[in-house]
């Protein structure tokens, strides 16, 4: 019977749930095509995280000193054993940046292609394809295999819904990969975030950005609660910090910084071409206006036609409620 | 330091697409092409460490005569020479086949860095860099914003998810997939392109590289999405719109 | 002894005698002795020598720049025009400080009527004199050079006044001080015309007549050297500027060969803008209008000029040193708008924008500029090929929403959208209300389904690669698509397609749409036929662009007659000041010193106008910001597209009638 081996990221070890989304791939791929489903993951197999793969009918915990630090070398060579190991015809992995560091390496070690940011596959006749985004999602692209088994995948973020965590079943095997420290080659050190004083709206993923329909300073609170419960940088239009209610280093637009986040929220703003060429750029954008007729609400994707006043702590509301 | 820096010429990036008559890729009549954008971060970095510790700038494109001219680009920018692997049926690698291209045209050369984009603005598959570190049996890392020359070889900046970085030590020679985004890129000038004409640029035909397309994945067919991008207005009073919104932050968007 | 007491004098009760009584000629020394006469000539070589020595050495410094490459002498007659108007009736002087003007242009008549005089003068000192006192002509030009000799003596007087008591602010240097040696000068040329008019009273045998004389002759042998030793070299060369200016408005010259990439070192400065900035009189009416000197900036244009003079003093034409360094800097040269105010305005006729476009080309060309904004803005052109960055598709979503036909060859008129009626919410909705005025009329017309920027900002910033490359990219479009006449909303696109592009090609015919609605006024409803919304109380401001590059200033007006009461602001026409938008500024960052945009709303709105009439979407958008500031209660702000627009039956007929012819 063959295989759907599922490779997953763990974090303080426990798996990630864009990994728990590609064990939902796997599963999904494993039923399509009649394979049994195999889970790996880093980690030690008495670590709690691995007892929440049960979906899969074998789970190994990959097991060694130099795993214990992400190298792309100690990944690839611990991979390529373990598919040596168990000739899987599938092995997916979420696209995550760890991922997309060391997959295609692994790939080449075994004379293969990763087909990269899956977000679908359909299997017909024995034939899986698999849909992948091209040019930035304006055309999807039907993808497979032209080589023998292992065929290797990884699956976008949010592309398959992660089912919930289910106990495992079966045994974790341990599994310990011959690894030679020299041939780890990079040295990586701690991980550590950007110093906090500093505003780098270029690089924030989230973003609420406040304009003139606040009013008064004294109203920037209600827009500075929001972006605290959603996480976000505060940003502004030029008026506002015209006007000194917030520093110039957070204005957006023309005569500002350009921004590029997965979400920017548009409050009271209302999307003057010198403000837009500022924020164009972002993955998904939510305008809050009264005036239904104003220009931000062409380049939204969602969009809210209200007062502010009432809008923003509604929904400051809702996002702490929703995020518990 | 010799520094080659891939390049990939893509359509501009907001090209409207449609799939040609086969339906194997997309009408290239009437399209602009251009500088992939990473790539051009990549080629940035490289004319920063040259200026900063010497050397050389090589620039590398794989494919048919017009990136001819996205090469000159690159030299009116400021690389020292070009190669262009020529060829008018990259259509029948995939990425694979185009590295061992790339491998191939580039063995002599014995450069000391190698930077490629992070991922081109049209397949976007993200990984010919990569594959040619280890083409090449040299250590890469990706999503790289900063270079710095250490004693051991470089020390790299690596963006992590969630706004975390890492900082990376190791040996060269060696292989960076760079991040966009992260330096100014300098614009073309009129000098830069005039310079770029004496600039050596060599051709290297495909077929005199030895190596066999043989494709391990294909791309079967081509689909354009049904789902165009419109404005959602979310109704109903300010908690219900509020709950509504949370909820596509939640599922659509996946921000929270 | 030196004065010779003439043979026939009778003494000092004549002297007096003749003072009371004026002559109708000026009273001159019968006899010079061989002392004077040896005195004289070698107190004119004297004079010559020093004058020389100065004005040699600028003369060799001009001519030895390179050559003006696209130089062409002919035609004449546009020279001789220009010659007539500017130099010999001064109409520049006049007409924009009319009262200082006037007396300047006295003197300068005074100094024309003096020719013959003075050369009588210098030439009886050898005893050749050839107006013969007693003959018709020589009793009436005397007499005509008397009248210009009081004027000009009160004239001098008065603008001495002005400049050393009154003082206004553009007149001082850099370091507020106000030049001495104008005063010296204005003392000289009053003293030169006090002596010629105190000879009419006093008696050739009189020894007050020989005084006069001398004191006529070493005033004007003081002034001679003093001539090219200060701004007064324009009495010289101020002529030949004008003669051998370029012509045309902001002509930027096209580059030279493949080494010429703008104004980088002295090598880069023509023999033309040698000429002219040595012709500067430092009369500051360049600032007394720049929007840049006016709102805090450092560019003042005179000193633009001045800095050049001084680099060329210093270094002179065939210095590797860079222009912008010491004498000019790169932060004024960047801060200019290319209003062109100081251009038209400048009495000698100097062309300040192929300076200072010239710079920035130096700057660009080399990449010698590093500006955030203007980095961005330059790959936004390279690779969006819209100086907004944005999507072509967002432009097709545009087209298509509005169901704009595509131009096929088959149309009278091509639509050119442009940046910002493509992309700017706010100008879509001027190509909007236009659209629905054309389809009112009838016209055909069609968009281009591909438009790139017509490259003006990255002509004005002097980025030659770009502009070269969108400039060929869309004449090759045009000549695709057989395009014959465009009509567009933005007059920088007017003039970029219209003049600029020449460099490269033949654009076809191009108009601005206020000409457009200007023609076919007639044709359309007037306010209040069908709408009870009256534009009101509306005043105008010029686009830089449509006035001053396209002297286009009543079309846009009529439109606003037909709809409201014009009003005109304090600075309108040709004084029109600029919105802040132009020469790529509005795409760089935050300005220094107040904004132009408000300075000018402040004007707009001073008028007490209900609207503000705008015929430029990069006015309209400059205008928006400034007003929004000011809060409730400011004037609405209109292109005239939709002033005529609002004037159309609210449901309009796809076609009211039939074609147009
Ligand atoms: C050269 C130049 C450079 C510029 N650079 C920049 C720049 O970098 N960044 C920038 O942002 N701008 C810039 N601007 C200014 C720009 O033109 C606009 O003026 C500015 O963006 C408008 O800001 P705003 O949307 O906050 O204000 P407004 O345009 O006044 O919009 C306020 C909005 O709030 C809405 N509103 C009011 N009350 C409420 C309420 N109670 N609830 C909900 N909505 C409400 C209104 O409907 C309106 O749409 C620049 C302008 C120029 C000329
Ligand atoms: C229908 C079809 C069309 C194809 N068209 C092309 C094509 O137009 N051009 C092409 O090269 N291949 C083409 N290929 C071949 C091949 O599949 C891709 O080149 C390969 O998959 C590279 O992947 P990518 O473009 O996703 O690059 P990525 O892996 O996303 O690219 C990462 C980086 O690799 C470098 N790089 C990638 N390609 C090149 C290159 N050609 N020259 C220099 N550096 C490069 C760049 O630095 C780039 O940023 C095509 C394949 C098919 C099936
Ligand atoms: S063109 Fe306008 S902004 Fe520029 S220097 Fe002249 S007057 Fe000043
Ligand atoms: S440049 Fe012209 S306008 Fe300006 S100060 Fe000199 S003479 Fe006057």
């Amino acid at each position: 019977m063959s295989t759907v081996l599922v490779f997953l990221e763990a974090k303080s070890g426990e798996p990630t749930r864009i990994s728990l989304e590609a064990l939902a791939a796997g599963a999904k791929l494993a039923s399509a095509t009649g394979a049994v489903l195999a889970a790996a993951m880093v980690g030690t197999a008495n670590g709690t995280g691995f007892s929440a793969l049960g979906a899969a009918s074998a789970i190994y915990a990959l097991d060694h000193p130099l795993l214990a630090h992400y190298t792309a070398d100690g990944y690839t060579a611990a991979c390529v054993q373990l598919i040596s190991r168990l000739q899987p015809e599938f092995v997916l992995f979420p696209h995550t940046y760890e991922v997309r560091d060391f997959a295609p390496r692994l790939a080449t070690r075994l004379g293969r292609v990763l087909i990269s940011d899956v977000t679908g596959f359909q299997a017909d006749a024995g034939r899986v394809t698999f849909t992948r985004q091209l040019f930035q999602g304006k055309l999807n692209g039907q993808y497979r295999a032209a080589s023998p088994a292992p065929c290797l995948i990884s699956v976008q973020a949010g592309a398959f819904r992660a089912d919930a965590p289910t106990a495992t079943s079966v045994a974790i095997e341990t599994f310990v990969p011959e690894l030679d420290a020299s041939a780890i080659r990079t040295a990586p050190s701690e991980p550590f975030r950007a110093a906090a004083q500093t505003v780098d709206l270029s690089s924030a993923p989230l973003i609420v950005s406040v304009g003139r329909g606040i009013k008064d300073e004294a109203n920037i609170a209600l827009i500075k609660d929001l972006a605290d419960a959603l996480g976000a940088e505060l940003a502004a239009s030029r008026p506002i910090c015209d006007a000194g209610w917030l520093p110039m280093e957070r204005q957006v637009g023309s005569s500002g910084q350009t921004v590029a986040p997965r979400l920017y929220l548009a409050v009271g703003i209302s999307g003057a071409i010198q403000h837009l060429v500022g924020m164009k750029g972002s993955q998904c954008v939510v305008a809050i206006n009264k005036d239904e007729n104003a220009p931000i609400f062409e380049i939204a994707d969602y969009g809210i036609v209200g007062d502010l006043f009432e809008v923003v702590p509604a929904l400051t509301a809702a996002v702490r409620k929703a995020k518990g | 330091m010799k520094i080659i820096v891939a390049i990939k010429q893509v359509p501009e990036r907001d090209v409207r697409i449609r799939i040609d008559g086969a339906g194997r890729w997309i009408a290239l009549d009437d399209v602009e092409f251009r500088m992939n954008e990473s790539d051009a971060y990549a080629l940035e970095e490289a004319l920063l460490l040259r200026e900063a510790h010497g050397g050389e700038v090589i620039v590398l494109s794989a494919g048919p005569e017009r990136v001819g001219q996205t090469i000159r680009e690159a030299l009116a920018k400021g690389a020292d020479r070009g190669i262009h692997i020529v060829s008018d049926t990259l259509a029948d690698y995939d990425a694979l086949g185009l590295a061992r291209l790339m491998a191939a045209a580039i063995r002599n050369e014995a450069a000391d860095l190698i930077l490629t984009g992070l991922q081109s603005d049209d397949l976007g598959l993200g990984q010919t860099g990569v594959i040619l570190a280890e083409l090449m049996g040299i250590p890469h890392s990706s999503l790289i914003l900063k270079i710095e020359k250490a004693d051991t070889g470089l020390k790299v900046l690596r963006e992590l998810e969630d706004g975390w970085f890492q900082h990376i030590e190791m040996p060269t020679p060696a292989l960076l997939t760079i991040q966009s985004g992260n330096t100014k890129l300098r614009y073309a000038t009129l000098m830069g392109i005039k310079k770029a004409k004496t600039k050596e640029l060599r051709a290297v035909p495909a077929d005199s590289l030895g190596v066999a397309p043989t494709p391990v994945v294909l791309l079967d067919s081509l689909a354009l999405p049904s789902r165009q991008k419109t404005t959602q207005i979310l109704s109903g009073t300010p908690a219900e719109a509020a709950a509504a919104l949370v909820e596509k932050l939640q599922q659509e968007v996946r921000v929270l | 002894m030196l004065l010779a007491v003439p043979p026939n004098s009778t003494g000092f009760a004549s002297c007096i005698a003749s003072v009371v009584l004026p002559g109708l000629v000026p009273a001159e020394p019968l006899y010079f002795s061989l002392d004077e006469k040896l005195l004289l000539a070698s107190l004119i070589a004297a004079a010559g020598w020093l004058f020389w020595r100065r004005f040699g050495t600028v003369l060799k410094r001009i001519l030895s720049a390179r050559k003006d490459a696209d130089f062409r002498l002919f035609p004449l007659s546009r020279r001789f025009w220009d010659f007539f108007r500017e130099v010999l009736c001064q109409t520049k002087v006049i007409r924009e400080r009319p009262l200082p003007g006037l007396a300047h242009a006295l003197v300068f008549w005074s100094f024309l009527a003096f020719v013959l005089v003075t050369a009588n003068h210098i030439a009886t000192g050898f005893g050749f004199g050839f107006l013969d006192s007693s003959g018709f002509f020589s009793h009436f030009y005397f007499l005509f050079a008397a009248l210009f000799a009081v004027a000009c003596a009160v004239s001098i007087a008065g603008l001495f006044v002005r400049r050393f008591i009154v003082r206004p602010v553009w007149l001082a240097h850099k370091d507020h001080t106000v030049s001495w040696e104008s005063g010296i000068i204005a003392g000289l040329i009053f003293l030169l015309m006090v002596t010629y008019l105190g000879a009419f009273f006093v008696s050739d045998q009189s020894m007050a007549a020989r005084l006069l004389w001398w004191a006529h002759t070493l005033t004007l042998l003081s002034f001679l050297p003093l001539v090219p030793h200060t701004k007064h070299l324009h009495l010289i060369l101020s002529p030949a500027t004008v003669f051998l200016s370029r012509g045309g408005f902001s002509r930027i010259p096209p580059l030279a060969n493949d080494d010429d990439f703008g104004m980088v070192t002295g090598r880069d400065v023509t023999q033309l803008t040698a000429l002219q900035v040595y012709s500067c009189v430092e009369c500051g009416r360049c600032t007394e209008h720049c929007p840049a000197a006016n709102t805090g900036k450092e560019l003042n244009p005179r000193e633009i000029i001045l800095g050049l003079r001084g680099y060329l003093n210093e270094y002179g034409p065939a210095s590797e040193e860079p222009l912008l360094g010491r004498y000019n800097s790169q932060q004024a040269a960047f801060q200019c708008t290319t209003c062109g105010s100081c251009e038209f305005q400048c009495p000698v006729g100097i062309e300040h924008l192929p300076v200072i476009v010239g710079l920035r080309r130096g700057a660009v060309n080399t990449g010698e500029w590093d500006d955030d904004h203007g980095g961005k803005l330059f790959l936004a052109l390279e690779r969006n090929g819209n100086a907004l960055g944005m999507g072509q598709s967002e432009r097709d979503k545009f087209v298509a929403r509005e169901e704009l036909p595509v131009f096929d060859g088959s149309q009278e008129y091509c639509l050119w959208l442009g940046c910002m009626g493509g992309y700017d919410p706010k100008g879509r909705e001027i190509i909007r209300s236009f659209v629905a005025v054309m389809r009112y009329l009838g016209a055909s017309y069609g968009v281009l389904r591909k438009e790139k920027c017509t490259g003006d900002p990255a002509r004005r910033l002097g980025n030659d690669l770009v502009f070269q490359q969108l400039a060929e990219s869309n004449l090759e479009t045009f000549a695709q698509n057989k395009v014959k006449k465009i009509v567009s909303i933005c007059p920088h696109c007017v003039r970029t397609i219209a003049e600029d592009w020449k460099a490269y090609g033949t654009p076809p015919e191009i108009e601005h749409h206020s000409e457009f609605l200007a023609r076919y006024q007639s044709r359309l409803p007037k306010n209040g036929e069908n709408s009870t919304d009256s534009t009101g109380k509306t005043v105008f401001h010029d686009p830089c662009y449509l006035g001053r590059y396209r002297n286009v200033y009543e079309e846009p007006r009529s439109v606003i007659r037909a709809n409201g009461t014009l009003i005109e602001a304090e600075r309108s026409h040709e004084r029109s000041f600029c919105c802040g938008a132009g020469g790529g500024l509005a795409f760089l960052g935050e300005e220094q010193g107040a904004r132009v945009s408000e300075t000018r709303v402040q004007q707009l709105v001073a008028t007490g106008a209900a609207t503000i009439g705008a015929a430029c979407p990069f006015c309209n958008t400059m205008f928006r910001d400034a007003l929004a500031s000011r809060g409730d209660g400011a004037p609405q702000l209109l292109d005239i597209a939709q002033i005529a627009a609002a004037a159309l039956p609210r449901s309009t007929p796809e076609s009211h009638d039939a074609p147009l012819a």
